[in-house]
C-alpha cells in the first residue's frame, strides 16, 4: 500500500510535449511510471517516447482508461488543466507550476471538493511512492521504499530529510509535495487520514513552514484522529517577518499568525515530536519502531 | 505585492467607487506645474509602501499653497523605515460625519473571501482586533458568485444604517469586491469607509494588495511597479531571474541556495550558532553556470557581508553548473571573500572536480558542516 497512487496508477502527463513534460516523462518511465497518455491539444495522434499525445484529457481517459493526471503547463493555463481534467472524472491529480494565481487556486480548491477529487500542488515536486510509481519531478534516486509517510511545503527541505533518511536505511511509503503556495489543493489535513489509514506507513513526517495556519489545523486533527506517530519541521523560524521567502505561502504577518512558535506549540500540545532540523527528524525517526 | 495609496485610489476610481481623488507629484516642479489642481484643505501624504508614516511625519496638512509646498518639501526625500519617498499624494481634506473600517481578503484557513467590517473606523484594525474583537465583523462568502446582498446588510444592522445608507454600503461592496476578484487581490481595504458631510458613503483612503503570481495578467499594474522604488540589488537579481531577499542588516553572511524551503533552514541552522544572515537568494531551479556566476557577484556586491554560504541540493538544479558558475565569478570578478559550498544531488562528483582547484572554496559535505565551517570563518575573522 502508499497513498494517492501506485502500481495501479494509470498516469497522463498534461503538457507532455513541452521541454519539461517530455524531459519528466522519460524520467519517470525510467523510475517504471505507468504513463499511459499525454495531453496537448491541437498535438493529438502523435507521440512522445512512445507514449500516445491526445488533443484532450476525455479522449485520453476514453482511450486508455487513465486514474490520475499530473500537469506540467505553465502556471496560467494550470487551473484551467486541472478542471479539464476534474471534468473527464479523474481523482487524483499532481499540479507542478510555481506562480499559478491564487485566485485559480481558490477556484481549484473548492472545484476538486466538489467532484470528490485529489489535487496536489501547485508550485510542488508531485508525488512519489519508492519503489512502485512516481507523478513529479523529483530526484526519485535518493528515495527508497519503507514505511514513513512525508507531506513536505518544500522540495529542498524533502530532498535533504529523505536523503538523510535513505542513508540511515529508514524508507518512505510515499512523499506528497504539498507545495509552497498559499492554497495547496490538499493540505496536510487532507492527507492525514490517508496515511494513518494505509497499512504500509507506520509513521508519519510533515516538513511545514511559516506562514498560514495549515500546522495548527494538522495539529487538531492529529490530536483528535491520529493514532501513528507524527514528526514536524518548521522551517523559517529565523526568516524575516512580513517578507515573502519565495514561496508564496511562507509569510509571517505583522501580528505573529503564522509564526513558528504559534505552529510548534500547536504540534506539541497534539503528541507531535517537533525536530529542530531535517538532521533531528532522522533522530527522531531512529527512535520509532519502524 | 502591496499598492502604493494613490493607485489604490486610482483603481478605486476604475471600479466606479464613491472615493476622494487627488494628484500625484514627484517633485516640487510638478507640483509648481499642478498647483491650479490642489483643493485646499488639503491634505499631503507620502507614498510609502510602509505602514506608520503619520508617526513618521509623512502626512501633514495645508490651507494654501505655501503650507503645501513646504510640506512636500518635507516629506520628498524622507526616509520612512528604510523606504525614501519619491512620491507624494495630494487629496482635499474631507470632512466627515462618520467613519467605518471595510475590507475584503483572501482567508487563508477556509480558503475563500472573507469581508470584515468595523463601526469604528479610521484607526488600526489590528490593533482594534486585539482591544475591542467585539467590534469587529467578519463573513466569509462562497467563492464565484460575487458579493452576496446580506453582506452589506449585515454590516448595516450593525452600523445602525438607514435603507439609503446600506444601499450605498451594498454598492460599494459590490464594487469592491469586482476589484478584489479582478485584479486578483489579496486584500482590498477601505480605512476609513466615511459618510461625508453630504450623507453619502466615500472610501477615503485604501489599501490595495495583489497576488504576485497575478501580476502578469495585469499590464498596467506590471508597468507601474516597474518605476517603483526597490533596492537595487532585489531588482538586478529579478533580472536574472532570481529572488533576493534582504534579510537582517546586522548580519554578514549571505546564502544562495536552490529553493526557499532550504534558505529558510540554512538560517535556522545559522541563528542557532548565535550568526545572522544579511541576505539570501535564491536561484530557483536550473540555473546554468552563466547565471550563477552572476548570482555569486550580486550577492557578493553588499560590502557588509564577509562570508558565502552556497547550500546546493539538484534536481533540476545540477551541482556541476553550480561549481562552474562559482568558478567563472572568482576569476571574471576578483573575489577574495571565502564561499563555503556544499553539494548533494544531481552531478555532484563533477562538481567536487571543479572547485577542487578554487583555494576560495571551503567544501562541507552536508548542511550541518557547512554551517561549522562558517563558524570557524567567523573565528579566525575575529582574531584577526
Amino acid at each position: 500500500m502508499s497513498i494517492l497512487i501506485d502500481e495501479n496508477t494509470k498516469l497522463i502527463i498534461q503538457g507532455i510535449t513541452g521541454r519539461e513534460g517530455t524531459f519528466h516523462c522519460e524520467q519517470m518511465l525510467q523510475y517504471g511510471t505507468n504513463v499511459v497518455a499525454g495531453v496537448t491539444p491541437g498535438k493529438g495522434g502523435q507521440e512522445v517516447l512512445g507514449v500516445p499525445v491526445y488533443n484532450t484529457v476525455r479522449e485520453a481517459v476514453e482511450a486508455t482508461g487513465a486514474n490520475a493526471s499530473v500537469i506540467f503547463v505553465p502556471a496560467l493555463y494550470t487551473a484551467s488543466g486541472v478542471y479539464e481534467a476534474l471534468d473527464a472524472g479523474l481523482k487524483t491529480i499532481m499540479t507542478i507550476a510555481e506562480h499559478v494565481p491564487v485566485h485559480d487556486m481558490m477556484g481549484v480548491y473548492h472545484a476538486a471538493r466538489v467532484k470528490g477529487a485529489r489535487v496536489i500542488g501547485p508550485n510542488s515536486f508531485g508525488v512519489i511512492s519508492p519503489g512502485k510509481t512516481k507523478a513529479g519531478f523529483m530526484a526519485h534516486r535518493i528515495f527508497t521504499p519503507g514505511s514513513v509517510g512525508i507531506m513536505s511545503r518544500s522540495a529542498t527541505n524533502c530532498y535533504e530529510t529523505v536523503f538523510m533518511m535513505t542513508n540511515a536505511g529508514i524508507g518512505q511509503s510515499t512523499c506528497v509535495g504539498v507545495g509552497g503556495d498559499m492554497i495547496p489543493g490538499s493540505t496536510f489535513t487532507d492527507l492525514l487520514p490517508l496515511f494513518e489509514a494505509d497499512p504500509e506507513t507506520k509513521a508519519i513526517v510533515i516538513i511545514g513552514e511559516i506562514g498560514g495556519s495549515e500546522e495548527e489545523l494538522a495539529a487538531q486533527y492529529i490530536k483528535e484522529h491520529v493514532t501513528k506517530p507524527v514528526v514536524a519541521l518548521i522551517a523559517g523560524k529565523n526568516a524575516p517577518k512580513g517578507k515573502s521567502m519565495g514561496h508564496a505561502g511562507a509569510i509571517v504577518a505583522a501580528d505573529g499568525t503564522g509564526s513558528a512558535e504559534n505552529k510548534e506549540k500547536a504540534l506539541r500540545e497534539a503528541g507531535v515530536y517537533i525536530a529542530e532540523t531535517t538532521t533531528h527528524i532522522v533522530e527522531i525517526l531512529k527512535t520509532l519502531d519502524l | 505585492m502591496d499598492l502604493m495609496e494613490y493607485k489604490a485610489q486610482e483603481l478605486f476610481h476604475k471600479f466606479g467607487m464613491r472615493c476622494n481623488s487627488g494628484i500625484t507629484v514627484d517633485s516640487l516642479e510638478e507640483l509648481e506645474d499642478k498647483k491650479n489642481e490642489i483643493v485646499y484643505p488639503a491634505v499631503v501624504k507620502a507614498q510609502v509602501k510602509i505602514g506608520g508614516r503619520g508617526k513618521a511625519g509623512g502626512i501633514k496638512f495645508a490651507d494654501n499653497y505655501d503650507e503645501a509646498r513646504n510640506a512636500a518639501k518635507a516629506i520628498l526625500g524622507m526616509d520612512i523605515k528604510g523606504h525614501t519617498v519619491r512620491k507624494l499624494l495630494l487629496c482635499s481634506k474631507k470632512e466627515v460625519a462618520r467613519e467605518f473600517y471595510l475590507s475584503v481578503m483572501l482567508d487563508r484557513g477556509t480558503k475563500c473571501p472573507v469581508f470584515i467590517f468595523s463601526p469604528e473606523g479610521g484607526m488600526d484594525i489590528e490593533l482594534l482586533a486585539k482591544e475591542q474583537p467585539e467590534k469587529i465583523f467578519k463573513t466569509v462568502i462562497t467563492p464565484g458568485f460575487g458579493a452576496p446582498a446580506y453582506v452589506a446588510n449585515y454590516f448595516a444592522s450593525k452600523a445602525e444604517l438607514d435603507k439609503a445608507l446600506t444601499k450605498e454600503l451594498g454598492d460599494m461592496i459590490g464594487k469592491l469586491y469586482n476589484l478584489f476578484t479582478t485584479y486578483n487581490c489579496l486584500l482590498c481595504e477601505i480605512n476609513p469607509l466615511a459618510i461625508d458631510t453630504d450623507g453619502h458613503i466615500i472610501a477615503l483612503d485604501g489599501k490595495v494588495s495583489i497576488d504576485d503570481s497575478a501580476i502578469v495578467k495585469l499590464p498596467d499594474i506590471a508597468e507601474s511597479e516597474k518605476n517603483a522604488t526597490v533596492d537595487p540589488l532585489v531588482k538586478e537579481a529579478a533580472d536574472f531571474n532570481f529572488l533576493y531577499i534582504p534579510c537582517d542588516n546586522s548580519g554578514d553572511i549571505a546564502v544562495v541556495s536552490n529553493g526557499s524551503g532550504m534558505i529558510m533552514s540554512c538560517m535556522d541552522h545559522i541563528a542557532k550558532h548565535g550568526m545572522t544572515v544579511r541576505a539570501a537568494l535564491d536561484l530557483g531551479g536550473g540555473a546554468t553556470a552563466e547565471r550563477i556566476k552572476e548570482a555569486v557577484r550580486i550577492i557578493l556586491a553588499d560590502p557588509a557581508i564577509h562570508y558565502l554560504f552556497i547550500n546546493i541540493f539538484g534536481g533540476i538544479t545540477r551541482c556541476s553548473e553550480v561549481a562552474l558558475g562559482i568558478k567563472y565569478a572568482i576569476e571574471q570578478y576578483n573575489i577574495t571573500k571565502p564561499i563555503v559550498v556544499r553539494f548533494e544531488g544531481t552531478n555532484k562528483e563533477i562538481a567536487l572536480e571543479t572547485i577542487a582547484s578554487l583555494d576560495r572554496v571551503i567544501y562541507a559535505d552536508g548542511l550541518i558542516s557547512g554551517v561549522e565551517e562558517l563558524v570557524k570563518l567567523k573565528k579566525a575573522g575575529e582574531k584577526k
